[in-house]
């Protein structure tokens, strides 16, 4: 009889202990569910409450009535943001995209060489060249924007210029050459973040692999670009992901270096700033006829704009995203 | 030639074919590092002008253009050189922490396993691409008319606040701050992408027997973050700080200023004395976090 009931007790503390258990484990889960969707939220959110605003025609904006769902749909705002920032239709972000693709191929293919051979070649003074990497890294490149624009506008290597031109110098502002050679000698947007991040990779890279191929015969080029580039894929696309995205929506070098280059980037945001307001309120009355426009206007234009900007960057997104996660754990980066 | 070769030794030639591949970044760093490095240093100190020829003309004048930018010289939107230091410092030392331990927190989310974790990578990794200045400038910075709805004013007029106020009465006095910070965070979440992305590696490279180990023991989940996930990251969130203090600083208008100075006003010295001072405080700020870093570091480690 007394044991029964001690083994009812146990019983019931049991189950008392369980369902606390599942109780708080089901209450950690939602609050986790609740913290995320609220994120999701908060970074979506902003995009999405756009729709409503470029979707809808100029004279509805600022209509109180309209909180999701425009009266009318109308394409005007984007059509406007496309004539603003894309002086030359459609090849205007063609261009802008291949820029960004041909500077984040050389940016990958110098950036991978420099850090292979940080990470695996102990020549004389890694270790300089290295706090070098770091250094430019730490540096803000604005410190030094005056002195690289006076060296372009002057630019004269060892006095080689003195062959070409009567002056000894030519002037490479507004030539989009200057952009090629930052990203050649490993000063493009972020390209020392990308050597650190290569040589980390190769760091981690078997060294059997290398001694397999020399002893197979292949001499240290072949060994770079035959075994170790191939292994480097992840670390590639990682790179050429980040390297797209911010060379695409770069403003800093386009605009100080190649001003007149016609970049969606610093078209977007040359063209829509407020003293431009007027001027594009004027030319929504004029090419769409619409008479009653207002500052909504301009935003809306504006806005529509940006969306139009994303959209490369968004589909090298969506098709890089799940890479860039998977890649970044093998980039060697962590541990 | 060819004899001359041979008697290299095959480390010495590998030695030199890896000089090779660093060189185009020895070139890059002489020509457009060092060189301009120096050059802003020596423009500081001078008067540059334009000289009859074309070239420039320098006058040597010690220290007066750092005094000129300090004392005389006004920003383009007409506040002095102290201020403007003092303000990026400032809300840069605020956003640093909150954005450090922002991304963690996001990491820490996106690394739970859950249905649908796929979808909300794919939203949490989004600020990468939204976080890019020239999308953040279009999407916030309007005229006149309507801001950027980020869903702020949500909290503002919610029944929450309401709530707090009314009945609990929680004075606004302690509310304000903490609504200005819920109404920036879209700005903290735009800047936190990258940061986001390490961590998540960093998180997925903890050793999963650590965590088994930890369960063993009898610890519970509190126990395990301080114990087991934090100590693992520390190094991390090393490269992390260091990584959003750079990012912070690159953001900052004094490239704006300097370029101002230099080519609307034709003070390229002043406009350089403004670059060096930058420097100064760029690697003043990136020394004091290291410093203490690297003792949080080493205090973890053991």
């Amino acid at each position: 009889m007394k044991n029964k009931t001690k083994y009812s007790n146990m019983d019931a503390s049991l189950a008392i202990y369980l369902f606390k258990n599942k109780f708080k484990q089901g209450a950690v889960r939602f609050f986790t569910l609740v913290l995320i969707l609220g994120l999701c939220f908060t970074i979506v959110y902003p995009i999405v409450s756009l729709v409503p605003v470029v979707l809808s025609t100029v004279d509805d904006l600022g209509n109180p009535n309209v909180i999701w769902i425009p009266q009318e749909f109308s394409t005007v705002s984007f059509k406007a943001a496309a004539r603003l920032v894309m002086p030359q239709g459609f090849m205007t972000m063609v261009k802008s995209v291949l820029y960004a693709a041909g500077i984040m191929v050389l940016q990958v293919f110098f950036s991978a060489m420099v850090g292979y051979s940080l990470a695996r070649v102990k020549f004389w003074g890694r270790g300089l060249v290295f706090g070098m990497v770091i250094l430019v890294f730490l540096l803000p490149r604005q410190s030094l924007l005056l002195a690289q624009y006076i060296s372009f506008v002057h630019f004269d290597v060892l006095g080689i210029m003195n062959l070409f031109t009567a002056a000894g110098e030519i002037n490479l502002i507004n030539n989009p050459i200057v952009l090629v050679l930052l990203a050649v000698f490993g000063f493009g947007v972020n390209q020392s973040l990308f050597i650190f991040l290569f040589s980390q990779f190769f760091k981690n890279i078997p060294k059997e692999l290398e001694e397999a191929s020399l002893i197979d015969g292949c001499g240290f080029y072949r060994t770079y670009f035959r075994i170790m580039l191939p292994n480097a894929v992840p670390i590639i696309s990682t790179v050429g992901i980040l390297s797209f995205v911010w060379n695409y929506s770069d403003t800093y070098y386009t605009n100080y270096f190649n001003p007149n280059g016609n970049y969606m980037s610093t078209l977007l945001s040359s063209t829509f700033i407020s003293a431009n307001k007027d001027y594009i309120l004027n030319a929504l009355r004029t090419w769409y006829d619409a008479p009653v426009v207002t500052d909504l206007a301009f935003d809306a234009v504006k806005q529509a704009g940006a969306l139009i900007f994303l959209i490369p960057l968004l589909i090298v997104y969506l098709i890089g995203q799940r890479k860039l996660v998977e890649n970044m754990e093998n980039s060697g980066l962590v541990g | 030639m060819k004899t001359k070769r041979k008697k290299l030794s095959f480390r010495t030639m590998w030695k030199v074919h890896g000089l090779i591949f660093a060189s185009p970044f020895l070139i890059g760093f002489v020509a457009f590092f060092l060189l301009p490095l120096i050059q802003t240093f020596y423009y500081s100190f001078n008067n540059v002008g334009v000289g009859d020829q074309g070239g420039m003309t320098f006058e040597w004048v010690g220290i007066q253009n750092y005094i000129n930018l300090f004392t005389t010289e006004v920003t383009t939107t007409n506040t002095t050189m102290a201020r403007l230091f003092t303000e990026e410092n400032s809300t840069m030392l605020l956003s640093l922490p909150l954005i450090v331990i922002f991304s963690l927190f996001m990491a820490l989310l996106a690394n739970q396993k859950f249905k649908g974790r796929a979808i909300v990578r794919l939203m949490f990794f989004l600020p990468i691409i939204l976080g890019v200045d020239v999308v953040m400038d279009m999407l916030t910075i309007t005229t006149g008319g309507t801001t950027l709805d980020t869903g702020s004013n949500l909290l503002a007029g919610s029944y929450v606040t309401i709530f707090l106020v009314r009945t609990l009465n929680v004075p606004m006095r302690v509310l304000y701050p903490i609504m200005t910070y819920v109404e920036n965070i879209f700005d903290l979440i735009s800047q936190a992408g990258v940061q986001t992305l390490v961590y998540l590696t960093a998180l997925q490279s903890i050793s999963p027997s650590l965590y088994e180990v930890a369960k063993m023991e009898g610890a519970t989940a509190y126990e395990t973050f301080w114990k087991v996930t934090i100590p693992s990251i520390m190094n991390i969130t090393f490269f992390v700080v260091i990584y959003t203090i750079v990012d912070l600083f690159l953001k900052s208008s004094i490239a704006e200023e300097a370029y101002a100075f230099a080519f609307t006003q034709g003070k390229i010295g002043v406009g350089s004395a403004l670059s060096i001072v930058y420097v100064g405080n760029v690697i003043l700020v990136l020394a004091v976090a290291a410093l203490l870093l690297r003792k949080v570091v080493k205090k973890n480690e053991k």
